[in-house]
C-alpha cells in the first residue's frame, strides 16, 4: 500500500514537473549526469540555493508563474534595495532587528534560473494550500501555550537560537540569509547531505528498507532514498512535533526529488504530504548551483553569548516593569 | 507541567518556521532602542565564531578609565568567503561602533555601524564580492 502510493506521488510529482516546465528544465533535459564510481548518477559536490525568489507567489504577482527577463532585473533590485541592512532607522526596534550592516548577510542578488515568480510550482497559484480546520487548532493551541513564556528559559526559544536546527537543513531544504550551502558526498548505498548551517549532516541510505517504527522521531526525520533514472528520491517521515514546516505535522511524509539538470545545476524539488494539514500535496522547485568549497565550519552552540543575553535582556525587561516601567 | 513546557517549546518552533527569521536571533530580545550609542575603541580581540562574531573594544570614558566593550556582528562565514581574513581586523585598530547596549545594561552592544577611525565604513556594501550567486551570469 504504502509503495503504491509512493508511486502515485511520484507520479503526480511528474505530472507536476511536465505541466509546469519551465524553460530553463526544458532545455537541459537532453543532458546526461557523469556517474560515480559505483554507478550512482553524480550528485557529489558543493551546491547552493541562496535565491531572491519566495517561497510564496506576492499577491501583485498573481497569474504571473514567471518573469521575463526584464521583469526578474526589476524584482531582484527592488528586493535587494529593500533587504539592504545597511540603511537606517534610528532608535526603533526595526533598526535594532536588522543586526549588522548588510556585508555580513547574503541573502543574494538573483531570483531562481527558471525565473519562476514563486518557489511553489503547484497548485498553481504558487500558495501554500489552506490549513486544516485541525492544523489551525492545533497551531492556536499551542501558539496559546507558549504566549507569556517565550522567555522562561532556553527551551522556549526557537530551534535556530537554541544552534539546534536551520531552516536550510530542513528538510526541506529552504534558503535562508546566509551561508546556504550544502556539500553532497555519495558512497556506496548512501548519499548523504551535508548542511553549512549549524553543520548538519543528512545520512540518506538507499538499501530499500523499511522506516524507522512510528515511536521514533527524528529532528530531521527518517530518510530512505532510491534512484528513478537519474533522479535521486528521498522519502522523510517520522518527524517530531518539535518542528513545523509551514504549519506541517509530526506526520508530513516529505518526497524529494535531486535531478542534476546540468553540470552546475540540482534540480531540487520536494512535495509536503501532510493529509492532517493540508488537504493536498503541493510541490516546490528550487534549483541549485554549483558553488565553490569548501563548507566552512559552523560551531554554533559553543560561542552562542546570544542565548544569555537575550535571557538577561527579558530578565532586565521584566525588572523593569515591576519597577513599574521607569 | 511538563506537558505545557512541551507545548510552549512546540509554540515557539512554530513561530520560529512560520516567521520569516531577521537573524540568527531576535536582536531586540537582546539589545535595546532606547540605548542607542557610539563607541570610539581600540580592538582588543575579535572572536571569529558562530554563530555571531564578538568584536572587543577598549573604550576610554570621560574620566580617563577605560572599559572593554564587546559588540556583536553576523556570522563570520560570509565574510571569509567574501575574502576577510583576520588581518583585516585586528587588535590596535580604532574603530567607532554606532548601535545599541544590551538591555541588562552590560557592556555589550550591537554594531549597527562600525567604522573605520579614517572613516572608512567597516563591512558595508556588498557589490562586486566573490559570494556565490543563484543564478550564473549568461
Amino acid at each position: 500500500m504504502r509503495g503504491r502510493r509512493w508511486l502515485l506521488v511520484a507520479a503526480a510529482s511528474v505530472a507536476v514537473s511536465v505541466l509546469g516546465q519551465a524553460p530553463a528544465a526544458n532545455k537541459a533535459s537532453a543532458w546526461t549526469p557523469p556517474k560515480t564510481l559505483d554507478g550512482q548518477p553524480d550528485l557529489s559536490g558543493y551546491w547552493t540555493n541562496i535565491t531572491l525568489t519566495p517561497l510564496q507567489r506576492p499577491a501583485n504577482l498573481a497569474n504571473k508563474p514567471f518573469f521575463t527577463p526584464a521583469e526578474a532585473a526589476a524584482y531582484e533590485k527592488e528586493t535587494v534595495e529593500r533587504n539592504n541592512a545597511d540603511r537606517r532607522d534610528p532608535g526603533t526596534d526595526a533598526d535594532v532587528g536588522k543586526a549588522y550592516n548588510d556585508f555580513w548577510w547574503d541573502r543574494g542578488t538573483k531570483v531562481v534560473s527558471t525565473l519562476r515568480t514563486s518557489l511553489i510550482v503547484d497548485p498553481p497559484d504558487g500558495k501554500v494550500p489552506a490549513l486544516s480546520q485541525e492544523a489551525t487548532q492545533r497551531i492556536a493551541e499551542t501558539r496559546a501555550a507558549a504566549r507569556g513564556h517565550a522567555f522562561d528559559g532556553p527551551e522556549n526559544r526557537g530551534l535556530s537560537e537554541r544552534c539546534i536546527l536551520w531552516a536550510t537543513a530542513g528538510p526541506p531544504m529552504m534558503p535562508s540569509f546566509y551561508n546556504n550551502n550544502y556539500q553532497i558526498i555519495q558512497g556506496p548505498g548512501y548519499v548523504i547531505i551535508v548542511v553549512e548551517m549549524i553543520h548538519d549532516a543528512r545520512i540518506i541510505p538507499l538499501d530499500g528498507g523499511p522506516h524507522l517504527p512510528k515511536d521514533v522521531r527524528l529532528w530531521m526525520g527518517d530518510p530512505r532514498g532510491h534512484w528513478e533514472g537519474n533522479t535521486l528520491v528521498v522519502e522523510t517521515t517520522n518527524f517530531t512535533d518539535k518542528t513545523a514546516f509551514q504549519g506541517s505535522s509530526k506526520d508530513m511524509r516529505l518526497v524529494e526529488r535531486f535531478t542534476r539538470t546540468a553540470p552546475d545545476t540540482i534540480m531540487y524539488q520536494f512535495t509536503v504530504n501532510d493529509p492532517s494539514t493540508f488537504a493536498k500535496p503541493w510541490t516546490a522547485e528550487i534549483p541549485m548551483h554549483q558553488t565553490a568549497g569548501p563548507l566552512i565550519e559552523y560551531a554554533c552552540h559553543e560561542g552562542n553569548y546570544a542565548m544569555t543575553g537575550i535571557l538577561s535582556g527579558a530578565r532586565a525587561d521584566e525588572k523593569k516593569s515591576a519597577e513599574g516601567g521607569k | 507541567m511538563r506537558t505545557k513546557v512541551a507545548i510552549a517549546i512546540a509554540g515557539a518552533v512554530l513561530l520560529f518556521f512560520a516567521v520569516p527569521a531577521r537573524a540568527h536571533h531576535a536582536f531586540t530580545a537582546e539589545f535595546d532602542a532606547k540605548k542607542p550609542l557610539k563607541l570610539r575603541g581600540t580592538i582588543t580581540r575579535v572572536e571569529w565564531i558562530n554563530p555571531h562574531s564578538w568584536i572587543h573594544i577598549d573604550v576610554k570614558n570621560d574620566d580617563g578609565s577605560v572599559t572593554n566593550w564587546m559588540v556583536e556582528g553576523g556570522s563570520p562565514n560570509a565574510l571569509l568567503r567574501r575574502g576577510v581574513a583576520k588581518e583585516t581586523l585586528k587588535a590596535g585598530m580604532e574603530v567607532l561602533v554606532d548601535g545599541y547596549q544590551a538591555k541588562d545594561g552590560s557592556n555589550r552592544a550591537n554594531g549597527r555601524d562600525i567604522i573605520f577611525a579614517d572613516g572608512r565604513k567597516l563591512f558595508v556594501g556588498s557589490s562586486g564580492t566573490e559570494a556565490p550567486d543563484e543564478r550564473p551570469e549568461k
